[in-house]
């Protein structure tokens, strides 16, 4: 393994990801579109920074708001109200619920609603009410991973109910879909098709007291919770995937999909998938570890590769905590952490089933390419984006034959918040590969560019860690957000 | 707006590394082996010596009570009196060190409290009954303590010339006080007990350190730490007793200049009564320096994120069984997010995990001792006949017979009136009321006797920004819990019946063991002045 590719692979990159961008064409879209109206708010929230804070704010909090009164007060709280004394820079904005464009606005948020975006990214409320949105996608072509939004469960009651969402997503989704035309495989013979029924599982959500100071208990009791749903989707041949969380629950997580997945009661079950977050400094020890233990089980695992999407959250705890960071300061460094592990990947297909999820399209160029360079067939991975997020890029990367699945978050308004919230800070970042793409028409070659570490990082021992440059102060930091 | 310090806090153990967690069982493991030889036994130290005391107390692990953890020698008021004249005499030499000297003592004893860092933790969850967690960050709080103060006293110690002035030189500097009675608390057995005697040394002044009973020995291990990281001999002297007569001894002591007592409210109103008398002998008005309790408000708004609210009100209302001053002991809700808040708090409280205090799973462990659990069980009986309770946590059948455990308890629909709603109770009690508005919620979270912390979870900036002004206490949290305050970040302390505005960790505490001198000379001497001709 070499940390560099050569050229002759990366003009093919280049090449390749030249011809997505061709694709992705023109993005405007109607004025009675609600997608017409989130673009416009978005790209209106990127130019102000400290409006942008107030915006994500009221969005945040306006599902738990009962009453038209309380909704009104809080856009003007926080658009009009003490926020903006907060911010001096934000005077302006004061009697804008006046001007023609905050009646817009308001109007905007409050009878269009929070409801509408957030059903940009939320696919529906319940299994059932997603049944429509799922079958369009996959007469669409597309492939589908549901993860069910849920609060942060406080109590054992919370945790079993969460755990009877996905018994409940299993069986309506295994009574239904595979019993429709759209069922039948998309691409046949690939693994990811073995069946069409696909859920992720929030996993420290199954038990109101995880924790690492209750780190044997939780392994035991999501051991036993994740096995029920296990068993559910062997019962419905339904593939299931364990998301990665934030530092503290993960080695937590890590330890119960091994435990489960490695019990001889679904020793041969096809593909459970594992997540891995190349945003982490830890993330090629995780790649590792995986593949040796799909060794050990004598079958094969998927493994989705993502950045991660926790970034934040850990730089505060961190810094809060005077921790050592364990993730990359840099985004260019999960960048190429991300081409690196793809690699790594690749190079053990027989082991596992690559999922590459991103909205970076040179990452998910790379991945193509040296699978290719490899002798792979598309067969032999797959690629995951974010339902609503980036329709463009799957459509491009599926009309190449490749087998495209969506992450489809399900759930009322008010758990799947964070989770909006989220999705917005993407979609605006800094350094988010979307707002790049779409919003600002950055130039598509430096879009292109190959991703180097930009901090120290464990590598073969023919590269000294010195020839890398000291990581950058926290004040230079970036977020890794695309995906 | 400008930052006070720069200062680092000593990082609280990670448990999410295996490394970590496998320190404490280690740790853990030898403090059990101690246990059992019975190796465990701390005696008064004065002049530098090790003294017998006049009854040996022994304290029983509070998750375990047929389990003797070790004994503590209780010292007579001879003793004492042989305490105080050895510190007085000690005195005028401590003093005359210079305070980078003394600063420099400080940072060596952080150092070692580092070293033993696992050790001290482990020996606080078996001698005091605290979860691994909190026994860490007791453990850092001490560590930061001696940081923090060594840094402070670096920038108070050097003189410094009030204003510049032809032909005068205007000088203010500080001086020790005398001899300083330390009484500490066992709730925060290693934090508070250095906190408050490293502030009085490294400011020079001699101090008798007596320790709560219940936690003699992790004092012990504190006084052994200082003299290791050379505190003289007759600098400090180590002084475990029963509060009623060497407590009492010390405060009433005519050479006593200064008392620094962090504890309850009817001892803490004692001490002031007591040191205020002028005894026959004495030579000046004693200082005292006074933490003491809180009857702490958390206000949840009817638009707060619950999921943040439930974690941060169970935190703060039952972290260390609620035994921290800085414990939440009343919850107000605003409007109709009673209901759904309480409904959920309840379900959330019968799910805690109660368990000894080695297991690092517990949330909840014990409470200290035997009286306190009578006491507080009381409380809760006698609130049952007032007050609905919403929820009682079950105990483990087998936790609950072996050692002083407490069900977590939560009572609803508070009268303002109720003893409940009023009074400390320093247990796993909370409880709760309904506001109306919440303006009405502020108003009844500040009519308190105490102002000590408080906390408020909302998302209507208006609001936020009413609680920042009117809702006065020492320390105020906003959308976050309200214990765990750090040395430095933030600096600790209440007014009212909470304390005599003692910000421990921050920049005003040394220089309440400090009294301030100015001393002006004349440099013109028949018309010739010095700063003319230079």
């Amino acid at each position: 393994m070499t940390d560099a590719i050569d050229s002759g692979l990366n003009n093919q990159i280049i090449s390749f990801g030249r011809g997505v961008f061709a694709d992705l064409g023109d993005v405007e879209e109607s004025p009675f579109s609600i997608r017409y109206w989130n673009s416009r708010l978005m790209q209106w929230s990127m130019s102000m920074p400290d409006f942008k804070v107030n915006l994500f704010r009221l969005v945040d909090v306006l599902p738990t708001l009962k009453t038209p009164e309380a909704v009104g007060e809080h856009v003007r709280q926080y658009l009009t109200g003490a926020a903006n004394r907060l911010h001096p820079s934000m005077g302006w904005i004061v009697g804008l619920s006046d001007s023609a464009i905050g009646k817009v606005l308001t109007n905007f948020l409050v009878s269009h609603g929070v409801r509408q975006m957030a059903g940009l990214f939320i696919a529906g409320s319940s299994p059932r009410e997603a049944l429509k949105a799922l079958r369009r996608m996959r007469r669409n072509g597309y492939c589908f991973t549901v993860d069910l939004l849920g609060e942060f469960c406080v109590c054992e009651q919370e945790a079993l109910d969460y755990q009877a969402r996905y018994l409940d997503a299993l069986e309506t989704f295994g009574s239904t879909i595979p019993g429709w035309r759209e069922g039948a495989p998309l691409m046949p013979g690939h693994p990811g098709e073995s069946s069409p029924v696909c859920i992720s599982v929030k996993l420290s959500a199954l038990y109101s007291q995880t924790g690492a100071l209750n780190f044997r208990r939780s392994v035991d009791v999501l051991s036993d919770r994740l096995s029920e749903i296990a068993r559910a989707a062997q019962k419905r041949g339904a593939l299931v995937y364990v998301d990665a969380e934030d530092s503290g629950n993960n080695p937590i997580i890590y330890e119960t999909f091994k435990r489960v997945f490695g019990s001889p009661e679904f020793a041969s079950m096809p593909y459970p998938g594992i997540v891995i977050q190349a945003y982490s400094k830890s993330a090629e020890a995780r790649v590792a570890e995986m593949l040796q233990f799909a060794r050990a089980r004598g079958a094969p695992i998927a493994i989705r590769l993502v950045k991660g999407a926790y970034w934040d959250f850990e730089r505060v705890i961190s810094a809060q905590n005077d921790w050592e960071f364990p993730l990359w300061t840099q985004k260019e460094s999960s960048d190429a952490c991300f081409e690196r592990l793809s690699r790594i990947l690749l190079d053990n297909a027989e082991l596992c089933l690559p999922a590459f999820g991103s909205h970076n399209i040179r990452s998910l160029s790379h991945a193509c390419c040296y699978a290719e360079q490899r002798g792979l067939t598309p067969k032999d991975f797959e690629i995951q984006v974010l339902y609503g997020m980036a329709e463009p890029i799957a459509q491009a990367f599926k009309s190449r034959g490749y087998l495209t699945r969506m992450y489809v978050p399900l759930g009322d308004l008010l758990p799947g918040m964070g989770y909006l919230v989220r999705r917005l800070l993407e979609n605006t970042s800094n350094e988010s590969f979307l707002r790049h793409t779409f919003f600002e028409a950055e130039e598509v070659s430096s879009l292109l560019r190959e991703p180097h570490f930009s901090e120290p990082h464990d590598l073969a021992e023919d590269q000294p860690r010195a020839a890398f440059a000291a990581p950058e102060g926290p004040e230079s930091v970036v977020v890794n957000l695309d995906y | 707006m400008e930052t006070i310090t720069t200062f680092r806090n000593e990082p609280l153990r990670d448990f999410s590394e295996e490394r970590n967690r496998s320190d404490m069982e280690v740790a853990l493991s030898e403090v059990e082996s101690l246990i059992r030889s019975k190796a465990l036994h701390a005696a008064p130290i004065v002049a530098g010596r090790r003294r017998e005391g006049e009854e040996p107390m022994q304290r029983r692990d509070p998750s375990n009570t047929s389990v003797v953890v070790g004994t503590t020698e209780l010292a007579s008021v001879k003793l004492a009196e042989e305490a105080m004249l050895s510190c007085l005499a000690g005195f005028p030499g401590w003093r005359a060190r210079p305070f980078s000297e003394r600063a420099a003592i400080l940072q060596r004893a952080a150092g070692i409290l580092k070293e033993k860092s696992a050790f001290l933790a482990a020996l606080i969850v078996r001698e005091a009954g605290k979860p691994w967690r909190e026994a860490d960050a007791d453990v850092a709080e001490a560590i930061d303590f001696c940081a923090y103060y060594a840094q402070e006293m670096l920038r108070v110690g050097p003189a410094r010339r009030t204003q510049d002035v032809l032909g005068e030189d205007n000088v203010l500097l500080y001086q020790p006080r005398g001899v300083a009675a330390v009484i500490s608390p066992w709730n925060f057995p290693l934090a508070i007990t250095c906190g408050m005697a490293a502030a009085a040394l490294v400011t020079g002044n001699t101090v008798i350190l007596k320790p709560a009973e219940q936690t003699g020995l992790i004092a012990h291990e504190l006084a052994r730490v200082f003299f290791d990281a050379g505190v003289p001999a007759d600098a400090l002297a180590f002084l475990p007793g029963r509060g009623e007569t060497v407590g009492r001894f010390l405060v009433e002591h005519p050479s006593t200049a200064l008392v620094a007592f962090t504890g309850s409210r009817p001892v803490g109103l004692e001490i002031a009564k007591a040191a205020a008398e002028v005894r026959p002998g004495q030579r000046g008005l004693k200082r005292v320096i006074a933490e003491l309790g809180g009857k702490n408000a958390i206000i949840v708004d009817d638009d707060a994120d619950f999921d943040d609210a439930i974690r941060g009100v169970l935190q703060s209302a039952f972290g260390f069984a609620g035994q921290k001053c800085s414990a939440c002991s009343r919850l107000i809700v605003v409007g109709d997010a009673y209901e759904p808040f309480l409904a959920r708090l309840a379900a959330a409280t019968r799910d805690i995990i109660v368990s000894r205090a080695e297991d690092p799973s517990a949330f909840l462990g014990p409470v200290i001792d035997e009286e306190s659990q009578a006491r507080i069980a009381s409380v809760i009986e006698a609130g049952e006949q007032q007050c609905p309770v919403l929820a009682q946590a079950v105990l483990p059948q087998e936790v609950s017979r072996s050692g002083t455990f407490v069900a977590p308890t939560i009572f609803r629909d508070v009268p303002s009136t109720s003893a409940l709603w009023t009074d400390e109770i320093f247990g796993p009690v909370l409880a709760c009321a309904r506001a109306a508005t919440f303006e009405q919620a502020l108003e009844m979270a500040v009519a308190s006797d105490y102002a000590l912390t408080g906390g408020v979870y909302s998302r209507h900036p208006g609001h936020i920004e009413k609680a920042r002004e009117h809702f006065r206490v020492g320390n105020l949290y906003i959308n976050r819990s309200i214990t765990g305050a750090l040395v430095g970040r933030q600096p600790f302390g209440g007014f009212a019946f909470s304390g005599i505005g003692s910000k421990a960790g921050g920049p005003d505490y040394l220089l309440q063991f400090l009294e301030p001198r100015v001393v002006t000379e004349n440099t013109m001497r028949r018309g010739f002045s010095p700063d003319l001709t230079s």
